[in-house]
């Protein structure tokens, strides 16, 4: 019996759909419908006592005129340019540094992957107390070499710096992303290019990234779409709740607290609206940047 | 160039480097973690510990009930994993066996669901779960597991599947076999490295899950190990070196489950360049 009449057939049907079934029940529950749901709740005042009171695009009108608002949103962004292109150079490189495989490279592999296992909450805890500015000890080892460090934390200007900071140790799912791109380029192309005497820089440059670049650029929009999810714990425990003086209040961190210290759900879901919509123009804008980086590579070719 | 970059000193001295500044914040953990309390902290940097006070481990069994929550998260992960890999694997394997244009468009929800930050679905879940009257039930905890945990494992599955030769389930149809037993018999000992893989990653999701729990769960007899680790901090957040104990027991699962599953988990890689 061929594939296409076994397809046909209606019990083979009914099985495969049967398997699906869980899958798109699932999906269906917990992702799609509460998303749109979300998009609902943005036109209400609710606060999951009273039922739901229809305000139409009133929160929508709010948000502009709310400074923490605009505090959360500017952060979020600084966010996003600080942390997501060095995470992105940095999986890069090291992949680059641990592709060939060797005994070596594979413990190093290893280590490398390990700080994106360790659960979110353990992690923050850690850091926390890394960063503590007199105690801590990466200040304490900054010392060893003459380095006055920053009150980290304390200051709301470095504690930017330090929730990017601890950030860059979890880049393990766009290094094995990595290895596996540098893994299906061609090896002839670069051993080619050696020959016709190409530095390995320019053999990087030339050879390999335009034939990785398509990866890259998943890797840059996954990471920026998720940089709005990864950072609510590192707020939430090394920041304190966005500490200090909110320099660390990104959009997750105030929905959290609209939502479910203040009983604002409507209002809340109305900043994910707009977190949609922000995701959106960043995405845009990186797509624009990047096609013509993308471009700049055809000519140099 | 190739063979220059193979063991330059260079190369051995960037990743001693490497794996060291990547260890580095676990190291600093466990050496705080034995740290004598209620001792002045360090005003210079501690590289060992002396003397060990391994104790500390047993301070925050006595501090906090974290039998407790390691059997919880234990039991979310019991039967989340398991529930992974067979709702994530059924419906890899159907998408598989579909023809071509029915295949894209579930590929295609599935890639548009994946790129939901999750962020932007905690306040309507919350609500659905709390009108479903499954607060402060560890069974909310699990019910992901119903569409597989992410749609990423479900695509794992399909590309699994789809690497399998079709000659191999074309015969099976040719005896005759429904879709349920080619999913089992045929396929699922093909794919043997995607269970590991689902199974490694799934139970990394559900121990370390914090977000979830810490809408859900709102008495302590239902905390997970993040959420209780969350609660000794909370105790007493200056006493450094039960914080780091407590952050050092909750990460030892995974890391040993990870370490145990490295091997299958990265050498997928060598694999594919031994090939050349």
């Amino acid at each position: 019996m061929m594939p296409a009449r076994w397809w046909q057939r209606n019990s083979q049907r009914v099985a495969l759909g049967s398997m699906l079934l869980p899958y798109l029940i699932g999906l269906s529950l917990l992702v799609i419908g509460p998303g749109l749901a979300g998009f609902a709740l943005s036109l209400t005042d609710y606060n999951a006592i009273q039922p739901p009171s229809w305000t139409g695009l009133e929160n929508f009108r709010r948000l502009p005129g709310d400074h923490i608002f605009r505090i959360a949103v500017l952060n979020s962004l600084l966010y996003i340019v600080l942390a997501v292109p060095i995470r992105l150079v940095g999986a890069l490189a090291l992949a680059r540094l641990l592709q060939r495989p060797s005994r070596g490279s594979l413990v190093g592999r290893a280590a490398v992957y390990l700080p994106t296992v360790i659960p979110d909450l353990a992690w923050a805890l850690i850091w926390l107390w890394i960063l503590n500015p007199i105690y801590g000890p990466l200040n304490q080892l900054l010392g060893l070499v003459g380095i006055d460090g920053p009150a980290w934390m304390v200051d709301p200007y470095t504690a930017r710096f330090g929730i990017v900071l601890m950030m860059i140790w979890q880049l393990g799912e766009g290094f094995i992303v990595c290895l596996a791109a540098l893994g299906s380029v061609d090896p002839d192309l670069p051993d080619q290019a050696a020959i016709d005497g190409g530095g390995a820089w320019s053999t990087f440059r030339g050879i390999i990234l335009p034939v990785i670049a398509p990866v890259l650029l998943i890797l840059l929009f996954r990471d920026t779409i998720f940089s709005f999810q990864a950072n609510f714990v590192p707020a939430l425990i090394v920041g304190k709740g966005g500490g200090p003086d909110y320099a660390t209040m990104y959009l997750p961190m105030y929905i959290y607290n609209t939502a479910f210290n203040y009983l604002r759900f409507g209002y809340a879901a109305s900043m994910t609206v707009a977190m949609y919509g922000i995701t959106g123009l960043v995405l845009l804008l990186q797509y624009r940047l990047t096609h013509r980086w993308h471009e700049g590579f055809g000519r140099d070719g | 160039m190739g063979s220059v970059r193979g063991r330059s000193p260079f190369w051995i001295v960037a990743v001693i480097s490497a794996g060291v500044v990547f260890l580095l914040p676990l190291y600093w953990a466990v050496v705080t973690s034995l740290r004598q309390t209620g001792r002045p902290l360090p005003r210079h940097i501690e590289w060992l510990p002396s003397p060990a006070i391994w104790s500390n481990y047993r301070t925050v069994f006595e501090v906090v009930d974290a039998e407790r929550f390691a059997l919880n998260s234990l039991l979310v992960a019991s039967v989340a994993v398991p529930a992974t890999i067979l709702f994530a694997s059924l419906a890899g394997f159907a998408m598989s066996q579909m023809p071509h244009r029915y295949r894209t468009r579930l590929v295609a929800v599935s890639a548009l669901c994946l790129m939901v930050p999750l962020t932007a679905i905690w306040i309507p879940r919350f609500l659905l779960f709390k009108e479903a009257g499954l607060m402060n039930r560890r069974v909310a905890l699990m019910a992901p597991a119903l569409m597989g945990t992410s749609p990423f494992f479900v695509l794992l599955f399909l590309w699994a599947f789809l690497s399998v030769p079709k000659e191999v389930y074309d015969a099976a149809r040719v005896d005759g076999a429904g879709a349920y037993r080619i999913w089992a018999g045929i396929g699922l000992p093909q794919v043997k490295a995607a269970i590991g893989t689902v199974g490694v990653l799934a139970f990394v999701h559900y121990w370390n899950s914090f977000v979830e729990p810490l809408l859900l769960m709102r008495t302590a007899d239902t905390f997970t190990a993040s959420l209780g680790l969350r609660m000794l901090y909370s105790l007493d957040s200056t006493n450094w070196p039960i914080v780091m104990a407590g952050s050092v027991l909750t990460i030892v699962p995974v890391v040993t489950v990870f370490v145990l599953a490295q091997r299958a988990f990265l050498r997928d890689f060598r694999q594919v360049e031994g090939r050349r």
